[in-house]
């Protein structure tokens, strides 16, 4: 039981920490709330802010330097994603691309797919979308139909794909797609599609927030080369499953600093107002301890990652309490904060250092992106807990 | 870095855990949980002194192990599988309280030979809330009056908190018993007018309130491990509706909560108690959040597992009830959830 960090990775740290001092131009709630701030614009800089990373060896951290990684290892990288998170860095905009499908095709992709697909992906050069989920396929996934059947050296793809993040901002979509209707898990294959080709359709959908960063797609006789296939014909299923795993690392402790700093925001906030007793002083401590329990999780995921322990499915819980906690943790803060803290972040008055409505409505995504929380007790109660399946 | 425990720790767990498995099961101590006016047998006790589990903390010169908040959540965890009676945390703290005030070394050597049980009485108030009565050091002796001072028949001596300072009073006491819904404990209001000794300011306790916290944490994890446990054997053995009710998903999710709170618990009590022993900056908070999380997460999993037992869940003859009951006492002792919500805000500045 050792939880300090090793001096190289301690020197790492104090590294990224004067990096991010000299390079960061504002925090990202700043440029949230600047009045001239548009989703295009957020987008743009979410770009600029990925190149800024990249160029400076901070992105692809756990990647091998021969396709633009740094070839470092998942402490570094949750050290990293603790500190931006620390520092309130914008989001980069590949985001599903590099926390997705970059361990897709490191793992299971062709050589020639690794250098052509990489190195754009880490510049921000090529931005990619997710898509799995379907119209008729959420989280029954491996309910879907969008079909791609081989023409000669191209496959032939029709169907749609839903809730695709950054759909209206891609450039590529990573898609599983249906070889064969009559193999349920066997008949899916992964398919990286051009969404400029022919017969493809995006169209943005308006999210809860008011914000358009996802979108739906509908494939339309759209002929993709057969070398834009991931592994082999029928090892789709196989291939995103693996995928989900690598999207967890240690988030909870990136998560921790962000929440504990809106947290002591909410305090300060109440305190301002005359609130911090009774019964509200009880709600933010509760808070303050759930964020605490949730900072131990991550870092006892980041220090089985030094021991070389690689986290199983068990990092299911993780993502419940993380997800689940800021729900709760957004919904408190607006109880506490009366009418407030519903103002829109361009409203008179809003409260300037967390913009609490947006948080609110943000929260619910959570829960349902990447497995939700349901699917995820499935996963727990079979593979962790080896209970009888009905 | 690494979370896992280091080799020794292994190993302690591993001796602890077999020893209390072959003494300490808890179709043995429940006569003593029901019946015997210490709340656990004079024999066992002095096996707890022989395996060392008294002077855990103590330094070897008084017959101590030396050890840390690391191994005392070792122990304490599987003292709390077993659903262990008696005052084993109890003693371990007031004896931490005596160590960090000094010059009682003859005392400690008797704690740690299980030859004298000392024990911390805190309780201003049976209530919480208002203070009931102060009791007050003064002119060498402690005066007042003491709530739920735990294990109190068994008690040679007291370490009696008061607002100058923690005080050693040597008994016997005037008491009066209090049980409480957990039949295993042996609190009591003990009423004090007694010479006493000053041990050191009220901040000489900070160190033993966290080792308090920690390790009922630690006992409060044992606990809802072994409640888990035994629904999720009897989620796979127990059949309605001709499935087994661990095939139902609305069983699954329960035991996936409770697992998730389960295994929470430990990264934070783990993490609380690497914090005291490496005093790191963080370790007001961590101590505070293990103990308050521990709380709730208990009475959540033991509850939980009281509702998948159903009917046999309520009964005396399971030995559910008690780790339910065990683990109200822990919540609200040790530091109630009440206070430690107030030390983690107090950590931060509020």
């Amino acid at each position: 039981m050792d939880l300090h960090l090793e001096p190289a990775h301690l020197a790492f740290r104090e590294e990224v920490r004067a990096w991010l001092r000299a390079n960061l131009p504002r925090p990202w709630r700043e440029c949230l709330r600047d009045p001239a701030a548009t989703e295009d614009s957020l987008m743009a800089l979410r770009r600029r802010w990925q190149r800024t990373l990249y160029t400076a060896g901070y992105l692809g951290m756990d990647w091998p330097a021969a396709w633009g990684g740094r070839g470092a290892t998942e402490v570094e990288k949750a050290i990293l994603e603790a500190e931006l998170a620390a520092a309130d860095a914008p989001p980069i905009l590949n985001l599903l691309g590099i926390s997705l499908l970059g361990p897709a095709l490191i793992h299971h992709a062709t050589e020639a797919q690794r250098r052509r697909f990489l190195p754009p992906m880490l510049a921000a050069d090529e931005i990619w979308c997710q898509g799995f989920s379907e119209p008729g396929a959420g989280s029954d996934l491996a309910a879907l139909k969008t079909s791609a059947v081989l023409d000669g050296d191209h496959f032939v793809v029709n169907g749609q794909k839903v809730w695709t993040t950054f759909g209206p901002w891609a450039d590529w979509i990573f898609a599983l797609v249906r070889t064969d209707p009559k193999d349920r898990y066997g008949g899916i294959s992964f398919l990286l599609i051009k969404l400029d080709t022919p017969g493809v359709t995006v169209r943005p959908l308006r999210q809860i927030t008011g914000e358009s960063e996802f979108g739906e797609i509908f494939f339309e006789d759209a002929r993709v080369p057969r070398e834009n296939l991931v592994g082999q014909i029928g090892e789709g299923w196989r291939i995103a499953m693996t995928v989900l795993m690598y999207e967890r690392g240690a988030a909870s402790l990136g998560h921790a600093e962000r929440f504990g700093r809106d947290i002591l925001q909410l305090a300060a906030a109440l305190r301002r107002h005359g609130r911090l007793a009774g019964a509200a002083r009880e709600k933010v401590a509760r808070l303050l301890v759930e964020n605490e329990v949730m900072r131990a999780n991550g870092l006892r995921t980041l220090a089985n990652f030094a021991a070389g322990k690689v986290p199983g499915p068990e990092s299911s819980i993780e993502k419940i309490y993380w997800s689940e906690f800021d729900r709760r943790f957004r919904e408190t803060a607006l109880d506490l904060l009366g009418p407030g803290g519903q103002l829109a972040r361009t409203s008179p008055g809003a409260l300037p250092d967390v913009d609490w409505a947006r948080e609110f409505l943000w929260a619910r995504a959570g829960t349902i992106y990447a497995g939700s929380s349901e699917v995820q007790r499935n996963i727990i109660s079979k593979r962790v807990l080896g209970l009888p399946q009905a | 870095m690494q979370f896992d425990l280091s080799d020794d720790q292994r190993l302690l767990r591993e001796s602890t855990r077999s020893f209390l498995a072959a003494e300490a099961p808890l179709e043995k101590t429940r006569r003593a949980m029901e019946d015997d006016p210490r709340g656990i047998e004079a024999g066992l006790w002095h096996k707890l002194a022989e395996m060392g589990f008294l002077g855990l903390l103590l330094p070897p010169a008084v017959g101590g192990q030396g050890l840390g908040a690391v191994e005392l959540a070792v122990v304490l965890e599987e003292a709390g599988r077993v659903c262990l009676p008696g005052p084993l945390l109890d003693v371990i703290v007031a004896a931490a309280v005596l160590a960090d005030a000094g010059g009682h070394e003859p005392l400690l050597r008797e704690i740690a030979a299980g030859a004298s049980r000392v024990v911390v009485a805190r309780a201003d108030a049976p209530f919480a809330g208002a203070v009931q009565s102060q009791t007050i050091f003064s002119d060498g002796r402690v005066r007042g009056t003491k709530y739920f001072v735990p294990f109190a028949p068994a008690a040679d001596a007291l370490v009696v908190t008061t607002p100058s300072g923690p005080c050693l009073v040597r008994g016997p006491f005037a008491l009066t018993p209090t049980p409480t819904l957990d039949q295993a404990q042996r609190f009591a209001t003990v009423t004090l007018d007694h010479p006493a000794s000053l041990l050191g300011p009220p901040a000489l306790l900070t160190r033993s309130d966290r080792l308090a916290a920690v390790g009922a944490s630690a006992m409060l994890l044992g606990l809802m491990s072994r409640a888990f446990e035994m629904s999720h054997g009897y989620a796979q053995t127990r059949e309605a509706f001709r499935r087994p009710i661990g095939s139902f998903q609305v069983i699954q999710h329960k035991l996936a909560d409770m697992l998730l709170r389960l295994e929470s618990t430990r990264s934070a009590v783990y993490r609380a108690a690497w914090c005291v022993d490496a005093n790191d900056d963080a370790t007001a908070l961590a101590c505070a959040s293990a103990k308050a999380y521990a709380g709730d997460a208990g009475r959540f999993v033991c509850g939980e597992a009281i509702q998948i037992h159903g009917g046999i869940g309520f009964t005396w003859e399971l030995e559910l009830h008690w780790y339910f009951k065990r683990t109200k006492t822990l919540e609200q002792h040790y530091g109630s959830t009440e206070e430690q919500l107030e030390l983690a805000l107090s950590a931060l500045g509020y």
